[in-house]
């Protein structure tokens, strides 16, 4: 593995998550967890949350916590609290199963009552029924090309990987300083309270350099994750987010550069009160996803409905057949090595498991 | 400053209310923040211009040694006694005793690349366990090993008391000193800190 300069790669990993093909499974989350953040101070951590949107999301309002970039200029930002990530609770498991009173008390968590969670408004979204709305979106760190959690660090401790763009930290650097909390505009680095260092998603950079998807993307049961390099023409990340243009970044606006993009979600139409198809605007508003994603999303929004007309008529489209994913595995290729047939180096106090 | 010898066991003097610390001389220094313009990042940089970084701006110091350790005490007004992060709220509190590894090491910026600044540091989160840190500009430390740093503190009418202890074989007259101190509930950590902007000489009686 190189470091090279720190701050850019030659090549850069990237992901295409569909939000139509999401279904807010948290398979995802409970891969990444169930791998990577099982240690002390790691409870409260999931580096990978799938939330409903419209919503506050993790940690609760995280887009109003600053951080990136504006016109090149680091922009200040502030760290998510405890509270506002909530979780990592331990709950009343011998009061309910073992104590006889079963039938008295309800599971809930131990201490202070909680009052957010890493999926706190699931399924709220927005709107009123019968056109109300809602989708699931998939958060991770964004290995982004400019990193501002990376220049923010004055300890040098954290770097873009030379060989995938990766962002990692060398924790042995690292004091705990949490000037890449503050930094990062999504708000996906994680403070360990135990061991006093900052933590975030690694890509599964061990897993990649033996071929192997990241959990998150092998693992999704809904064919809704790509992974690639995203200078591999014959891959399917470079045709969604550069041939296509159909994939884009979460908040562009932010200016680091996140190799996370989205295919934006065409809920069902809308009905009237007659409870007939109403086409003259869309269920999930337009403006909406252009604040997410930015003004492009009305141009991939009309490269999707014109592909799926192709296909409507019987035509064939790259595109759709992308999205629709017949192979599995060349979602991911060339990491689609089964991590069930590698024999992994393991550090001797993790957990033990395999094939994930 | 004079490090006045007292014959006391080294746990006597680690207790900052210990009555025997009256005797050593008492030496009032004004502090200066920082300054945001120098801080290493961008980001450090632009989030903090304008603010006031250093709020803890007068420090009171004794220093004594008991032929095998050198003892500072010092103590502060600070009506926010930051032990540890408070769910992501503040920082903890801190504090050191800084020594000039190689000539007059800038003290404004932590010292530099050819002339490096040792720290005895204190941490409210650290239960007695101080550490020894080489700094060659702010936020460079490093561990040096084989280093024993004691410390002993206590926060009590909003003012902190914390006693801070090395091997007086590290430092030997002639020495000099000086002070910085991290208030955690303004954020200061890392280069965000206030500091005596003098060093001062050691003397050991």
């Amino acid at each position: 593995m190189s470091r090279g300069n720190g701050k850019s790669a030659a090549k850069q990993a990237a992901m295409v998550f569909d939000l139509n093909k999401c279904m807010g499974c948290q398979t995802c989350s409970v891969a990444c967890k169930v791998l990577w953040t099982r240690d002390a101070g790691q409870d409260y951590q999931w580096w990978c949350t799938v939330n409903t949107l419209p919503g506050r999301g993790h940690p609760k309002d995280w887009e109003a916590m600053g951080g990136g970039f504006r016109d090149g200029i680091p922009q200040a930002g502030r760290r998510p609290t405890s509270k506002e990530w909530g979780g990592g609770w331990d709950f009343n498991y011998e009061e309910v199963m073992y104590s006889g009173r079963g039938q008295e008390v309800h599971l809930e968590a131990v201490g202070e009552k909680p009052q957010w969670g890493p999926n706190w408004d699931e399924d709220q979204g927005a709107g009123e029924y019968p056109n109300s709305y809602f989708y699931y979106m998939p958060r991770l760190c964004n290995h982004c090309t400019k990193p501002a959690c990376v220049e923010a660090c004055p300890r040098g401790a954290m770097y873009k990987r030379e060989e995938d763009g990766i962002v990692l930290r060398d924790e042995s650097r690292c004091r705990g300083y949490q000037f890449c909390l503050e930094a990062c505009p999504y708000k996906k680095i994680y403070f360990n309270f135990a061991k006093e260092v900052s933590q975030h998603c690694i890509l599964c950079y061990p897993r990649l350099e033996q071929s192997v998807a990241p959990a998150c993307v092998r693992q999704c049961p809904g064919r809704a994750v790509w992974f690639g390099m995203l200078d591999d023409e014959s891959g399917p990340v470079h045709k969604l987010v550069r041939k296509w243009e159909v994939a884009l970044p979460l908040h562009p606006e932010y200016g680091t550069e996140p190799n996370v993009f989205y295919i934006p979600p065409i809920l069902p139409a809308r009905l009237t009160e007659d409870n007939n198809f109403d086409e003259s605007r869309p269920r999930l508003p337009t403006e909406h996803l252009e604040s997410l994603f930015g003004a492009g999303v009305r141009a991939a929004l009309e490269t999707l409905r014109r592909e799926m007309g192709v296909t409507r008529s019987g035509g064939k489209s790259e595109l759709m057949d992308t999205l629709i994913a017949y192979w599995w595995k060349d979602m991911f290729k060339p990491f689609d090595q089964d991590p069930g047939e590698i024999e992994w180096q393991r550090a001797a106090a993790s957990q033990p498991n395999s094939g994930w | 400053m004079d490090a006045i010898k007292l014959q006391l066991a080294s746990k006597t003097l680690l207790n900052p209310f210990a009555a025997q610390w009256e005797r050593a001389p008492r030496v009032n220094l004004a502090l200066r923040g920082t300054e945001a313009a120098e801080q290493p990042s961008a980001y450090i940089r632009t989030a903090w211009a304008g603010k006031r970084v250093g709020s803890i701006r007068a420090l009171t110091v004794q220093a004594a040694n008991n032929r095998q350790d050198l003892f500072f005490r010092l103590e502060w007004r600070d009506d926010t006694c930051d032990l540890d992060y408070a769910g992501g709220v503040t920082f903890p509190d801190a504090a050191a005793v800084l020594f000039p590894a190689n000539g007059d090491a800038p003290l404004e910026r932590m010292g530099t690349d050819a002339q490096g600044i040792e720290a005895w540091y204190w941490r409210a989160n650290r239960n007695g366990t101080g550490e020894c840190l080489r700094f060659h500009g702010f936020a460079t430390e490093a561990p040096m090993a084989d280093s024993p740093v004691t410390t002993a503190a206590q926060h009590r009418n909003g003012r902190w008391q914390v006693v801070i202890s090395g091997p007086l074989a590290m430092h030997s007259a002639p020495a000099r000193v000086a002070f910085a101190v991290w208030d955690g509930s303004n954020q200061e950590r890392a280069g965000l800190h206030s500091y005596s902007p003098e060093w001062l000489e050691l003397v050991l009686s």
